[in-house]
C-alpha cells in the first residue's frame, strides 16, 4: 500500500514522531504525578478525618459521659438519701428539666416493687409521668440486660413506645436492696440529638460521619433509610463488599484505622476513617468519597494536560514553519531535478540556502550536473566515433562476402563439378576464407583457410589470402609452390603475425587428378557414391605465415566417379554446445554417416545445419566455413543445371 | 309548578325505596365482623366478599410473604374473600380471641395447638405452612461452647412462647440443666454475653447474629429438627365452630395462602419488595439482605415435604405428640383426624 505524501513529509515525520514520544512521556508523567498527588492526598486527608473523628467522638462521649454521671449521681442520691416518692419525682422530673441531654427517666422495679415502676419524660419542655407495669418490661434489654448481668450498661438505641415516643438511647444502673435486686434505673438522651451531633462538623459538602452501635447497627448515617435498619453487615451482604465487613469487624473491636471501601453500596468507593466512643464501644466513622478526595488532584492533571496539549501545538507549529522554511530550497531542488531528469540539463539550480547541509547539498548537485553534462558530451562523441567505425565494419563484411564465389550449380561452366560453399563469420567480419577459381581450361583451383584471430586484422589478411591467390597460382599450379609463395609473402607483409591454416587442391577435372596441400588445416574427408567416407587428415607443413623458409609438399590423388569432398575449417569440429561440449572429429563422422548421396549443396546444408542444431543454445564462437564439390557425378553429367 | 298529591306519595315512596336500598347494601358490607383499628384489608372492594379477620403470630417480616402475596397478587379475591389482618398478640392471646370470636383464623405452632386441645378438640389446622421447626440453639465458639454438654449449667435465652417448649424437650433428651432465662426475642442479651446459648430461629434471629458481625463458623449451632425429627411448626387455626359453619371460606384461605407462598417463592424479588413495603408501612426495621434470607428459609420450611406442602402431616403430628408426652407427660385429647379435616383427602 502506497503510504500519503503528505504522510511522508519531513514536518508530518517530525512533528508525529515528536508526538507519540511525548505522548508517551507525558501519560508517564501524569500517571506518576497522580500517584504521587493521590498518595499525599490521601494522607493528608486521613489526618484531617482523624482530627474530626475525634472532635466527633469528643462531642458524642461528652454527652452520653454527661447522662452516664447524671445517672450514677441520681443512684448514690436514691442510695444516700432513700427518698419518698414524692420527692424522687420531683428530683428526677428537675433533671429532666435542667439538663437538655436527659430526655426521659425510668425506674423499673423488679415483679415485688412493681407498682413503683415509673418513667418520666419530657415533650417540649413539658414534662409527664408514666406508671409501668412489670409486663411493659420485663424483657426489655434496658431492663434485662443490667438485671442479669448486674453490671451498668449502655443499651442499643430502641423506640420507646411508653415514654416520649421516640428513638433514645439509655444508660441502664441496676440497684439493690440488702445485695438484692430491687430494680434498674435507666437515663435516656434522644438518638436524635447524637445524629445531630455526628452529621454536623463536615469539613467538605460530601463527607459526612457515621455512628455504629456494639452491633454494628448504622445509629446515625445521611442515609436515613439505613438508620437502625442496616448494619454494616447488612449492607456488607447486600452489595458483596469484604472491605465494608472488615470495616464493620474492626469497629466492633473498637480498633482505630482507616479502610476503603469500593462497592455499589450507600458507602460508594470511598476512604473511611475510624474511631471507638471509649465509654460504650461505639464508632465512629468519617467517609470522605475518592471522587471528592481526588478532585484537587484531578483538576491539577486537567490543567497540566491542557497546559501540555497546548505547548504541544505552540511546538508543533514552529517546528512546522520552521521545517517549511528549511525545505524550501529542497523543494526547489527537486523540482529543478525533476527537469534535470527529463533531459534539461541547462535548468537552472537555486541558490544558496542558509542552512549549511542545505548549501553542501545544492554546491554538491551543481557539481553533478556539470559532470553529467561533460559525461553526455562525451558520450556522444564517443557515440558518434563508434558508429563511423561500425559502418566500416560493414563496409568491410560486404566487401569480404563480395570476395567469396556466389554459389552456382556448375563454376565457370565446368559441368564435370558441381560445388557448394557456406561462409558464416562468428562477427560482422570473419578470418575464414572458402575460394575457387580456375587455373587454365582443365585445372580447378580450390581453397579452404582460416585466419587466426578475427576481427579487422583477420578480415584484412584473409582479404590479402584471397586476393593473392588467384594470381600466384597460374603461375606456379603446384599446390605447395603456391603456398610457399603465399608464405613468403605473408610472412614479409602481415604485421600483426597472423597466421593462416589452408587446404589448397588443384583438381584436374578432365582426369579426376587432384593435387592438393594441407598446411596445419583441419583434415578433409571424401565421401564415396556408396556414402562410405575418407578422412584426410595429413598435413604437409604448418602454417603458414609463421616461419618464412619452410617447404610444402604437395600430395596426388586420383578421383573417381561422383566423389565429393567435404572441406572445413575448425569451426565446426570445434562447434559447442550449452554443455560445453564439442562436436568433435566424432560428431561430426555421424553427420557424414547419416547424409544422402553425394551432392554438394544438400551436403553443405545439412552438415552446417546440424552443426547449427548442436550449438543451438550456445553463442557461436568460431567462423563456420563449408565447402563441398564432387567430381563428375554420373546423374548430372551431360545434364546442365540439374540439381 | 305544582306538585298533586299522587306525584307526592310517588316521589316519598320513591325516597323510602332509596333509603331502604342504601341501608340494604351498608348491611351487607362487612357483617358484624369488622372492628375498628384492624388495619390491613386483603381487597377495598370488600362488597360481596366473605371477610375473614385473620391474626399473625408477629410483625410484618418474610415470615408471613405468603399472606402478603396472596393479598397483592388478589387471590383472596378470586377465593371471594375478604382478608383483615388484626394486630400481633401472643399465641395464647391469640388462641383466646380466637375463642372468643375477636379472630376467625390465627397463625400458632403446632405445639401451641397441642396445649390448647389438651382437653377439647375444638381446633382445626387450616393448613400448615411450615414441615419442620427452624429452631435452633446458638452459642459463641469463643466462650468455650464446642458441644452440647458444654451448655450444662449455663444460661440459655429461651423465648416465652409455646415454641420454647421444643428447645426443652431438646434439654430433656440431653439431660441438660441450664438456667432459663426468659427473653422477648432480643439478641442484644446473647451479643453482649449476658446469656450463654440462646434460642434463635434459623431465618430470623441466627441470621441476626450474622448482620451482628458474627460468622457462622463462630458460632456453635444445634438445629433441632435434626435433633428431634419432624416437628411442625407454624400454621393456620380457626374454632371448630367456625369451620363447621364456613368450610369453604376456610379452605379457600388455606388454598390462597398456600398460593400466595408458591407464588412468593417463585418470585422472590417481588416478594421481597413487597415484604418490605409492608414493613415500612407498618414502621419496621428491615433490611433487604435479611428478608432475603428469611425468605430462602422459609422455602426450606415450607417446601421441604413436597409432597404435603400446606398439609399437616400424620407422622409431624404423632412425632410432636409422642415428644411432648414422653418428656413432659403432656397429654392431648385430639387426633390427627380432628385436628386436620382434609385428612382424608387426596
Amino acid at each position: 500500500m502506497q503510504t500519503r505524501s503528505e504522510d511522508r513529509t519531513l514536518a508530518y515525520q517530525i512533528i508525529s514522531y515528536t508526538f507519540i514520544f511525548l505522548l508517551v512521556i507525558f501519560i508517564a508523567a501524569v500517571l506518576i504525578t497522580r500517584a504521587l498527588f493521590a498518595n499525599i492526598t490521601v494522607r493528608n486527608s486521613l489526618q484531617t478525618m482523624q482530627h474530626l473523628a475525634h472532635e466527633k467522638v469528643y462531642h458524642v462521649e461528652g454527652r452520653l459521659t454527661k447522662v452516664q454521671t447524671l445517672a450514677k449521681t441520681s443512684l448514690d442520691f436514691i442510695r444516700d438519701f432513700n427518698p419518698e416518692p414524692t420527692a424522687l419525682n420531683e428530683y428526677l422530673l428537675n433533671i429532666i428539666s435542667d439538663n437538655d441531654e436527659i430526655s426521659s427517666i425510668c425506674m423499673g422495679f423488679t415483679e415485688a416493687h412493681n407498682e413503683s415502676s415509673i418513667v418520666h419524660f419530657s415533650v417540649r419542655r413539658r414534662n409527664f409521668s408514666r406508671h409501668l407495669d412489670f409486663k411493659d418490661y420485663q424483657y426489655q434489654d434496658w431492663y434485662q440486660i443490667p438485671a442479669i448481668s448486674g453490671k451498668s450498661s449502655w443499651i442499643e438505641p430502641w423506640f420507646d413506645a411508653s415514654g416520649n415516643g421516640k428513638w433514645i438511647v439509655s444508660y441502664a444502673i441496676p440497684f439493690y436492696s440488702r445485695g438484692v435486686l430491687t430494680g434498674v434505673l435507666r437515663f435516656d438522651t434522644e438518638l436524635s440529638y447524637l445524629q445531630d451531633i455526628v452529621s454536623s462538623f463536615t469539613m467538605r459538602d460530601n463527607t459526612y460521619s457515621f455512628l455504629v452501635s456494639t452491633t454494628g447497627t448504622l445509629i446515625t448515617h445521611k442515609n436515613p433509610d439505613l438508620v437502625m435498619n442496616h448494619t454494616l453487615f447488612s449492607i456488607a451482604q447486600e452489595y458483596h463488599d469484604d472491605n465494608l465487613k472488615k470495616l464493620g469487624k474492626a469497629m466492633l473491636k473498637a480498633d482505630v484505622g482507616y479502610i476503603r471501601v469500593k462497592s455499589e453500596s450507600p458507602f460508594g468507593d470511598s476512604w473511611i476513617y475510624y474511631n471507638p466512643l471509649p465509654i460504650n464501644k461505639w464508632s465512629i466513622g468519617v467517609v470522605i468519597p475518592y471522587v471528592d478526595l481526588m478532585k484537587t488532584t484531578n483538576l491539577i492533571l486537567v490543567i497540566q494536560t491542557l497546559s501540555s496539549v497546548l505547548l504541544f501545538l505552540v511546538i508543533a507549529i514552529v517546528v512546522y514553519t520552521r521545517i517549511q522554511s528549511v525545505v524550501k530550497p529542497l523543494r526547489n531542488l527537486t523540482i529543478a531535478a525533476d527537469k534535470m531528469g527529463s533531459g534539461d540539463f541547462e535548468t537552472d539550480l537555486p541558490e544558496s540556502d542558509k542552512a549549511y547541509e542545505i548549501t553542501k547539498l545544492t554546491l554538491s548537485f551543481k557539481a553533478m550536473q556539470q559532470s553529467i553534462k561533460e559525461y553526455i558530451q562525451n558520450l556522444t562523441i564517443t557515440t558518434q566515433e563508434k558508429d563511423q567505425i561500425r559502418g566500416d565494419v560493414i563496409y568491410a563484411s560486404e566487401i569480404q562476402n563480395n570476395l567469396i564465389p556466389k554459389n552456382t550449380v556448375h563454376p565457370f561452366g565446368i559441368k564435370e563439378l558441381r560445388v557448394y560453399g557456406i561462409l558464416e563469420p562468428a562477427g560482422d567480419i570473419g578470418g575464414d576464407l572458402f575460394d575457387y577459381f580456375q587455373v587454365d581450361d582443365e585445372h580447378f583451383c580450390f581453397v579452404v583457410a582460416d585466419v587466426l584471430g578475427k576481427g579487422i586484422v583477420a578480415a584484412m589478411t584473409m582479404t590479402m589470402v584471397s586476393t593473392l591467390l588467384p594470381y600466384i597460382a597460374p603461375q606456379h599450379r603446384e599446390p605447395g609452390q603456391i603456398l610457399k609463395v603465399l608464405n613468403t609473402f605473408l610472412c614479409r607483409n602481415n604485421l600483426e603475425s597472423n597466421f593462416i591454416t589452408i587446404i589448397l587442391g588443384i583438381l584436374d577435372v578432365k582426369t579426376g587428378v587432384l593435387e592438393y596441400s594441407n598446411c596445419g588445416h583441419v583434415p578433409f574427408y571424401i565421401r564415396k557414391m556408396d556414402r562410405s567416407f575418407t578422412k584426410y587428415s595429413e598435413t604437409h607443413a604448418t602454417a603458414l605465415g609463421v616461419f618464412e623458409d619452410i617447404e610444402i609438399g604437395t600430395q596426388k590423388m586420383h578421383l573417381n566417379l561422383g566423389d565429393e569432398i567435404v572441406l572445413m575449417t575448425d569451426g565446426i569440429t570445434e562447434a559447442m554446445n550449452s554443455e560445453s561440449d564439442f562436436l568433435g572429429n566424432e560428431g561430426l563422422e555421424k553427420i557424414l554417416e547419416s547424409l544422402p548421396a553425394p551432392n554438394p549443396e544438400v551436403t553443405a546444408k545439412i552438415l552446417h545445419d546440424r552443426v547449427k542444431l548442436f550449438a543451438k543454445d550456445a553463442t557461436s564462437k568460431d567462423d563456420i566455413t563449408i565447402l563441398v564439390l564432387d567430381y563428375k557425378h554420373p546423374g548430372v553429367l551431360g545434364v546442365p543445371g540439374t540439381s | 309548578m305544582r306538585f298533586t298529591k299522587f306525584s307526592f306519595i310517588l316521589l316519598l315512596a320513591g325516597l323510602c325505596l332509596i333509603v331502604a336500598l342504601l341501608l340494604t347494601a351498608c348491611g351487607k358490607s362487612g357483617g358484624d365482623k369488622g372492628k375498628p383499628g384492624e388495619t390491613v384489608s386483603s381487597n377495598d372492594n370488600s362488597e360481596s366478599l366473605f371477610t375473614i379477620r385473620y391474626r399473625p403470630k408477629w410483625h410484618p417480616q418474610a415470615q408471613f410473604a405468603g399472606v402478603y402475596m396472596a393479598s397483592k397478587k388478589g387471590f383472596y379475591t378470586n377465593y371471594g374473600l375478604n382478608v383483615i389482618t388484626q394486630s400481633v398478640t401472643p399465641d395464647e392471646y391469640a388462641l383466646t380471641q380466637l375463642e372468643s370470636g375477636n379472630s376467625d383464623i390465627v397463625l400458632i405452632d403446632l405445639i401451641t395447638a397441642l396445649k390448647a386441645t389438651a382437653d377439647s378438640t375444638w381446633l382445626v389446622n387450616l393448613a400448615q405452612v411450615s414441615q419442620k421447626t427452624s429452631i435452633m440453639l446458638v452459642a459463641k465458639k469463643s466462650r468455650g461452647f464446642n458441644s452440647i454438654n458444654s451448655f450444662n449449667g449455663k444460661k440459655l435465652g429461651l423465648w416465652q412462647s409455646g415454641s420454647s417448649l421444643i428447645s426443652e424437650v431438646f434439654l430433656h433428651q440431653n439431660n441438660l440443666t441450664m438456667q432459663i432465662i426468659p427473653v422477648n426475642w432480643s439478641v442484644s442479651l446473647f451479643l453482649q454475653d449476658v446469656v450463654d446459648v440462646i434460642n434463635a430461629m434459623r431465618y430470623n434471629e441466627y441470621h441476626q447474629l450474622i448482620q451482628a458481625g458474627l460468622d457462622e463458623s463462630d458460632l456453635f449451632s444445634i438445629t433441632l429438627s435434626e435433633s428431634l425429627g419432624t416437628i411442625p411448626e407454624e400454621g393456620f387455626y380457626t374454632s371448630r365452630a367456625f369451620y363447621e359453619k364456613y368450610p369453604r371460606q376456610c379452605r379457600a384461605f388455606a388454598e390462597a395462602t398456600m398460593d400466595g407462598w408458591l407464588y412468593a417463592f417463585s418470585n422472590q424479588v417481588e416478594t421481597v419488595d413487597t415484604v418490605i413495603e409492608v414493613m415500612n408501612q407498618a414502621k419496621i426495621r428491615a433490611n433487604r439482605p435479611h428478608q432475603e434470607w428469611m425468605l430462602n428459609q422459609m422455602k426450606e420450611v415450607v417446601m421441604g415435604d413436597p409432597a404435603n406442602i400446606g398439609k399437616l402431616t400424620r407422622a409431624g403430628f404423632d412425632n410432636t405428640v409422642a415428644l411432648i408426652k414422653d418428656n413432659f407427660g403432656h397429654q392431648t385429647k385430639i387426633k390427627y383426624e380432628d385436628l386436620v379435616p382434609y385428612a382424608n383427602q387426596k
